[in-house]
């Protein structure tokens, strides 16, 4: 096996925030091997991955590129030296074809005219020759995001890379298009390229990765082969203790109703209805599931439950009061929770300290202020109380939380959304991003809030994470709930289809047929 | 020391900032054939320093003049009197500057851009121009008073409260109800608030121009103006009145338009850091989304936010004519007090206590530059050298990077002994 990137003891340390990213790290990959990287939030993948790309300049520490050492200072010495990057937030121009984007800046051109069929010509023949069809001439916004990521990785493959770079690859994905990414994975490093990815989810590192580099606080704790190890080992190796993987739940025991919609309209971003007549019921003491494929409608359907958007028709209940039209802060106060999908901008503000994030849902209460004047002490107190009570690593009393990692910031959020007890919690993609041991500690919380009496409606595009959790399964297809289904009987066969637009009924002969 | 380092990180850009501005305008002096040093020298000496200031040195240690008998004595200048302190001069024109700056800021902090406090400050300034003649005028009619000199003392006395505080509360009513309009097209139909503020400064000024060449007219004066406030209007600068005897104050404007101006600062800071209504508007702008998800109305946060800036700009029209000016003239914000504000709070990084301090040295700057146009250079240096210091100010990262590089010199890469990685 011949070593292609070599990095040896790699230190860096932020100053702004006082975070020794990556400690002593060495890493050495090989050619045409596809070698994965695992770790908790904020163990320092990602920077060291920005170290070998030339965004971060490391404190100290060297890289070897075939045997030799080289400089990376910035990313087009990466480019020359055959390293390409793939970002989890894509960079791509909304407005411009595949085509013009693959080429952006490397335009074939005569005398300053860009040509723009030559253009399209040859993106066509360069995804031909690597196995991953587009069509050049579609503009981004017009393409899914797996067929966005494509185009990523066909603009570093464009500028020769023979080491690519795919940070979280599949966090942003849907199963059908997590499969089809890790087929081009597979044939990529056949062809003889070397693909280093970072991702936190184990059975993907399973499924195609040769190697596997498990890094806890900014330490390299380990490089094996993926097939040496079972996913229960990198998991604990990764946190550095033993993990639950499954879920464990008593029955549950629901009593009475606490959310009612009925029969709800709700608009979406284009003025299209985006729910269309959909009711569903949440009971006290249970774990209602939103199974449905990424924007049938639910995160619209949640917006007009927690009351972010309007709602054009229909009735939504909370606790018997009708609060179709309630203010948000009415239905917190009627005892609603809400773990937003997007914590960095819904469920947290990050141009502001820890303090001001925690008190967001209760500032205009006692003890945290009187007569709208604030008294900092009880709300220095809450901050505390929810660091400890959750573990939430390097977060301070006083201090921003810009610097935190996923993981920790959304244990900020569940540390706010839960305090006091609320009646009914919507979870909207709670887990989304995170590590193996922030997703464990995020399902057991929910479990406990479910099994102290909430009402728990939690959306999820991960089908695993709804079988694990749920109670009941409601399935969400075109802005409509198709069916709603005990956990007893649902299969993810069943959910598949009806996530797919089939009929329960057929769902249902379809499902027997393929367990016949 | 935490606190310290804060402080030292805060103004170390600022502070950097001026001395390129300065050093990037010696070009254009040198443009002009003029020594930058000399240049210089005279306009800090024209704006900060004793009267007959002529070094940079005198700005600090002054050899004061004896008018009897041609000797010096040495005084320390900033407390140095004689003809009226230059200081004193600095305080009465960073008043409004201080309000105006507090307007942006309070919008600023709201996520609004308003540009706004122009207009608002003329509109408030009209008000009382209008108010501090017509409403003693009203009262003096009503008591049958004939020739205002002769009024009885009491009356006069309770006017000179109460005529002051109506003016001000007018003022700041129609500031306030000129920058929510904006905030409203903002909030309801997403007016960009840039350009809408924009439009209705240039409203504001044409509409004030009307009114004090046409209805509010007093006299045939060359400029058109408006009539001069009732003296139960002024407020009475110290110069007049506790301080008549203290030369530092005799020839400034300062009054108590300056405490109004302080008070008003404390207030605004009370308002943004320890009141709900302040932390809505803050966390409006940070992110509305998780403002909205947390249950703040942040349609009502910015409203609130507009009101209180336009409050303050039009209090600041209140100062500059009660206090200083007693009577509208045509083109009389020409100084651009409201633009000068903005400025004022981007430098200071919309922090109250930056904004007390950058206020003084930018009125101090301005005068240095106005009383520079009688030397060999133009006044418009002045407004170079303000733009060079912005113009660096807004490059923050560039500067933080360099210091960085400055301080902390990059570890030299070295060559580690090799080590075998674990590859099992």
């Amino acid at each position: 096996m011949t070593t292609t990137v070599e990095m040896q003891h790699i230190r860096k340390y932020f100053d702004s925030s006082q975070v020794l990213a990556c400690d002593d790290v060495s890493l050495s990959v090989a050619k045409g091997e596809v070698h994965a990287i695992v770790g908790e939030n904020g163990t320092g993948k990602t920077t060291l991955m920005s170290i070998l790309y030339g965004l971060v300049t490391p404190d100290s520490g060297q890289i070897l590129i075939d045997g030799a050492p080289v400089r990376i200072t910035h990313p087009n010495d990466a480019i020359r030296h055959g390293i390409g990057m793939v970002h989890q937030h894509f960079k791509l121009v909304p407005s411009f074809t595949i085509a013009e984007n693959i080429m952006l800046g490397i335009e074939p051109n005569s005398a300053g005219f860009i040509d723009g069929k030559d253009e399209a010509d040859g993106v066509r023949k360069l995804a031909d020759s690597f196995g991953l069809p587009v069509n050049p001439d579609l503009r981004i916004r017009e393409i899914s995001v797996g067929m966005q990521q494509r185009v990523e990785i066909l603009k570093i493959l464009q500028r020769n890379a023979q080491v690519l770079i795919l940070d979280e690859p599949t966090a942003v994905l849907t199963p059908q298009e997590v499969r089809e990414f890790l087929n081009v994975v597979r044939r990529l490093a056949e062809g003889g390229r070397t693909i280093l990815f970072i991702t936190h989810k184990l059975a993907e590192v399973k499924a195609i990765a040769d190697r596997v580099t498990t890094m806890r606080r900014g330490r390299n704790v380990g490089t094996h082969y993926a097939n040496d190890q079972t996913i229960r080992e990198m998991a604990n190796l990764m946190v550095g203790r033993v993990v639950t993987l499954t879920v464990e739940k008593t029955p549950a025991k629901p009593a009475a109703t606490v959310l009612e919609a009925h029969n709800l309209l709700v608009g979406g971003a284009g003025g299209m209805p985006a729910v269309f007549g959909a009711s569903l019921d949440v009971r006290s003491g249970e774990i209602l599931g939103i199974a449905g494929v990424s924007g049938n409608g639910q995160t619209e359907l949640v917006e007009a439950i927690v009351g972010m958007r309007a709602v054009d028709g229909g009735q939504i209940t909370l606790l018997g009061n009708d609060v179709t039209h309630a203010l948000v802060r009415e239905r917190r106060d009627a005892g609603l929770a809400h773990i937003p999908e997007d914590r960095m901008t819904t469920g947290l503000n990050l141009t502001t300290n820890l303090d001001e994030n925690v008190v967001v849902t209760s500032y205009q209460n006692k003890p945290y202020s009187r007569s709208g004047i604030f008294d900092f002490a009880p709300v220095r107190k809450l901050a505390q109380e929810i660091v400890d009570k959750f573990a939430v690593k390097s977060a301070r009393v006083g201090e921003p939380i810009k610097t935190l990692s996923g993981g920790n910031l959304q244990k900020i959020v569940l540390g706010r959304e839960l305090k006091g007890d609320p009646k009914l919690i919507v979870a909207n993609q709670p887990t989304r991003g995170l590590d193996v041991g922030s997703i464990e500690f995020v399902h057991k919380t929910l479990i406990e809030a479910r099994d102290k009496g909430a009402a728990v409606l939690l959306v999820s595009v991960e089908l695993d994470e709804i079988l694990a959790l749920s109670d009941r399964i409601a399935v969400m297809f075109a802005g409509k709930v198709v069916a709603v289904l005990d956990r007893a009987e649902a299969t993810e066969e069943k959910l598949g289809l009806l996530m797919a637009g089939s009929s329960l009924e057929h769902a249902e002969t379809a499902s027997e047929k393929a367990s016949a | 020391m935490n606190f310290l380092r804060r402080i030292l990180d805060s103004i170390s850009i600022p502070v950097i900032a001026v001395l390129l501005g300065l050093l990037a305008s010696s070009l254009f002096v040198l443009l002009a054939n003029v020594s930058p040093i000399d240049t210089y020298q005279q306009l800090f000496c024209e704006g900060f320093g004793p009267r007959g200031c002529q070094t940079f040195g005198d700005l600090f240690i002054f050899q004061a003049p004896n008018e009897d008998d041609g000797t010096t004595t040495t005084v320390f200048s900033p407390l140095y009197g004689s003809g009226g302190s230059r200081l004193a001069l600095i305080l009465e024109q960073a008043t409004p500057l201080i309000l105006t700056a507090l307007s942006a800021t309070v919008a600023f902090q709201a996520g609004m851009f308003s540009i706004g406090m122009n207009g608002q400050f003329v509109m408030g300034a009209i008000t009382v121009g209008f108010l501090g003649v017509w409403l003693p005028a009203q009262i003096y009619s009503l008591a049958g008073v004939a020739d205002y000199e002769s009024a009885p003392e009491l009356l006069r006395t309770i006017m000179h409260l109460i005529v002051p505080l109506i003016c001000i509360a007018a003022a700041m009513g129609v500031g306030a109800f000129y920058s929510w309009i904006p905030g409203y097209l903002k909030v309801r139909l997403n007016v960009n608030e840039l350009i809408s503020t924009i439009i209705f400064n240039a409203i504001a000024v044409q509409l004030v121009g009307y009114l004090v060449n046409f209805p509010l007219r007093s006299d045939q004066n060359n400029i058109a103006r408006t009539a001069r406030i009732d003296d139960t209007a002024w407020l009475i600068p110290f110069n007049r009145t506790v301080f008549a005897d203290v030369e530092w104050f005799s020839g400034a404007r300062v009054g108590v338009g300056l405490f109004i101006a302080l008070i008003a600062a404390a207030l605004v800071w009370f308002y943004l850091k320890r009141t709900t209504a302040g932390y809505e508007q803050r966390m409006t702008r940070g992110s509305s989304l998780f403002a909205r998800f947390g249950g703040i109305s942040t349609g009502k946060a910015t409203l609130r936010a507009m009101l209180i800036s336009g409050a303050l700009s039009g209090l600041a029209g209140v100062i500059a004519i009660l206090g200083v000016e007693r009577r509208v003239v045509d083109g009389f914000n020409q100084t651009q007090t409201g633009f000068d504000g903005l400025l004022i709070a981007i430098l200071a990084r919309e922090a109250i206590l930056g904004i007390l301090i950058v206020a003084p040295i930018f009125a101090g700057l301005n005068l240095g530059a106005i009383n520079l146009q009688f030397g060999d250079l133009p006044r418009q240096l002045g407004g170079i050298i303000i733009s060079f210091i912005i113009l660096f100010n807004a490059m923050e990262d560039w500067l933080r990077e360099r210091l960085r590089g400055i301080f902390k010199p990059r570890p030299r890469p070295e060559a580690p002994e090799a080590k075998e990685v674990a590859a099992s």
